[in-house]
């Protein structure tokens, strides 16, 4: 038998071998940024509406600006076209100009009835990738705009945008902190607690549907749920002591927190009624800020049972506890990706803190923000995407960037102080 | 007490012997290396045969219409010298007897040449065709880079190599990705008459702008496809990747 193999081995390797390099390479440098034209939307009624022209004008450039992959192009002609379809139009103006994608759109007002139509069309081969009819109030126009814009980055990463999902944050434009929420680009800001306490912390269910934060309305720092669309409310952690930095884990059963109802800052697991199921942490140190990987079966936290905080990694029973992070003296508030590929978390360098991101191995520690504080990271559902507080401004505002730290933009709208940022998956 | 030294030694005459005979010795040596011809060994003679050697042309070796052979240059007629005076010429006119038997000898003798020219110019045809025919007969199916009966797959072919120049050309205007490090193979097949008409993605790293801008390299490269060689329809795979990009 042993015999027969080795015959046969001999006689296979040499195809294999000769298998293996039956092919070239092709390779070229850079990172080039898809072209990507966008034409003026059209009344598909005929005349023109300048404050829709605008809105989805308005929307669409912003989210392709910041998701990326693409440079956006400016409209080359589209006003003699007689509509959005293929062979409506001339992909020359176009492909002249360079671009690889186009998009247009058209639409129709009837009363208060918007109907969008967007067509993504590819230059090169003159075909037609996506197309969608949104028919909603007037008022829902850049919803709409951020629907397909979802779409787009489905088409063309494969994934879909996070452009629909909500923030949830605490702002002090009443004076107190409160929770809110607003579209990811900071528009339509909807005010969520009215208990004129402090509440913090928030954090979305993976659904979207809740949320849990921690308020001082009865004076301890309490956990409470709140369900978004019937307002209901309830405490689901009122134990002694601090019930804090609450995070759903990926399935949305349990409630990973910081309790310190035995006299220290632990992290336990609860369920969403609040039932204890489990003490994860059982140190004389401070441990808090607990967040799930991905998968479930890992918490990443921040304990300074070494003398300083630094980020840990513990099962999601509490062993196998490792030390993540080596550099820095102070480091807090550990997110992890929902790839799971990423760790954030903010480290203190000098009078504030900056975002640094991490492999779970430890390895790939880089820094992402440099101006001015920068606090409170939460990655954007698809992960692609960061949402953090910064005081680079003067006072503390929601801010975007990319995972890699570029395209940091300011989305926070008012003067008010906004912080604790977290980002719902879509709506 | 005393000692009586006996000498041991040979005579004068062997002495004269042995040197003479080293001499001599010397003697011819030094003549035969000088003067005697070196015997010449002859090495093994390689032949490189030039015109099969991969080249920028991707049909090279393809059968086509026989090409023209390039022409001869042409025979310059030697310059008559111009007649100087008429005084020259009387004394240098020679009798037409004289004049017409020396043009039938140059006549004859170009005649003459311009056979062996002929049949010297046939028998290099001659050969050429005959080598050619060697070679046609010998690339049968399996034939060698660009060779008559090649099909651009085999190992150092020219044609697979011009694909990859044209994808790599196209490619850096269309490379685009989202991952650290992407990588696409693709197994292309180009039909007889330059056409893609398969493109599979044997291997990917799910990088969707990637995969992308790849089909979009190939097509965009497509339009300058040449047909392969030996008129058949090829296949090859290629792999894209950033450059500089490594795995890790």
């Amino acid at each position: 038998m042993k015999r027969i193999f080795l015959t046969l081995l001999a006689i296979l390797s040499p195809a294999l071998v000769h298998g293996q390099q039956s092919f070239l390479d092709v390779t070229a440098p850079g990172n080039r940024q898809l072209q990507l034209g966008i034409s003026a939307p059209k009344n598909l009624n005929g005349g023109q509406n300048p404050e829709i022209v605008n809105g989805v004008n308005d929307v669409l450039r912003f989210d392709m600006t910041l998701a990326g992959p693409f440079s956006l192009m400016s409209g080359t002609g589209g006003s003699n076209d007689s509509g959005i379809r293929p062979g409506e139009f001339n992909f020359a103006p176009w492909k002249v100009a360079g671009a690889d994608l186009l998009v247009k759109s058209g639409y129709r007002v009837s009363g208060s009835t918007l109907t969008l139509e967007f067509r993504l069309y590819d230059v090169f081969k003159e075909k037609e990738i996506v197309a969608k009819r949104y028919t909603g109030n007037i008022r829902d126009l850049r919803k709409i705009v951020h629907t397909f814009d979802d779409q787009i980055m489905l088409s063309i990463t494969g994934e879909k945008g996070p452009f629909t999902g909500k923030i949830a944050f605490v702002s002090k434009r009443t004076g107190n902190k409160e929770i809110y929420l607003m579209d990811y680009d900071g528009y339509n800001v909807q005010r969520l607690t009215r208990n004129g306490s402090i509440n913090l912390n928030p954090d979305f269910s993976p659904n979207g549907r809740e949320i849990i934060y921690t308020s001082y309305k009865r004076k301890n720092p309490n956990l409470y749920r709140r369900e978004l669309f019937t307002g209901t409310e309830a405490p689901i952690s009122a134990r002694r002591g601090v019930n804090i930095t609450g995070a759903y884990s990926p399935d949305g059963k349990r409630i990973a927190l910081t309790m310190s109802k035995d006299g220290n800052s632990e992290i336990y697991l609860i369920d969403t009624t609040g039932k204890q199921l489990a003490r994860l942490t059982n140190n004389p140190a401070i441990d808090v800020s607990p967040a799930w990987s991905p998968d479930g079966s890992h918490i990443a936290f921040t304990s300074d049972r070494l003398g300083r905080p630094q980020i840990f990694i513990m099962n999601a029973d509490g062993g196998g506890v490792r030390r993540l992070t080596t550099s820095g003296a102070y480091n807090d508030r550990p997110r992890w990706s929902p790839k799971g590929d990423r760790i954030l978390y903010c480290r203190m360098e000098g009078n504030g803190f900056q975002i640094y991101a991490i492999n779970p191995d430890g390895s790939g520690d880089t820094r992402l923000t440099s101006e001015g504080s920068n606090e409170h990271p939460r990655w954007s559902p698809d992960g692609r995407f960061i949402a953090f507080s910064s005081k680079r401004g003067g006072k503390e505002a929601i801010y975007l960037m990319r995972a890699d730290g570029s395209g940091q933009t300011r989305v926070s709208r008012g003067n008010a102080d906004d912080s604790h940022p977290t980002w719902s998956t879509r709506w | 007490m005393s000692h009586t030294l006996k000498r041991n030694e040979p005579g004068f005459g062997w002495m004269f012997l042995c040197s003479t005979a080293i001499h001599l010795a010397c003697y011819f040596f030094l003549v035969e290396f000088h003067f005697a011809p070196r015997p010449f060994k002859e090495g093994p003679v390689y032949y490189v045969d030039v015109v099969n050697l991969p080249v920028a042309n991707p049909r090279a070796g393809t059968p086509s219409s026989p090409g023209r052979a390039p022409s001869r240059p042409a025979q310059q007629e030697m310059a008559l010298p111009a007649k100087s005076s008429l005084k020259a010429s009387a004394k240098s006119t020679p009798p037409n007897q004289k004049s017409a038997a020396s043009d039938e000898t140059a006549r004859q003798f170009k005649a003459r040449m311009a056979k062996i020219e002929r049949e010297v110019e046939a028998k290099h045809v001659s050969a050429a065709l005959d080598a050619l025919q060697k070679k046609v007969a010998a690339a049968g199916n399996g034939g060698r880079a660009g060779m008559p009966g090649a099909k651009g797959t085999e190992a150092g072919s020219d044609y697979a190599s011009y694909i990859r120049s044209r994808l790599t050309d196209v490619f850096k205007t269309t490379i685009s990705f989202q991952t650290k490090s992407p990588e696409v193979m693709v197994k292309l097949t180009i039909d007889r008459n330059g056409k893609v008409i398969g493109l599979h993605f044997e291997r990917s790293t799910n990088d969707r702008i990637f995969e992308e801008a790849v089909r979009r390299t190939i097509l965009k490269a497509a339009q300058t496809f040449p047909p392969p060689p030996g008129g058949e329809k090829f296949e090859y795979s290629y792999r894209f990747a950033p450059e500089g990009v490594s795995k890790k």
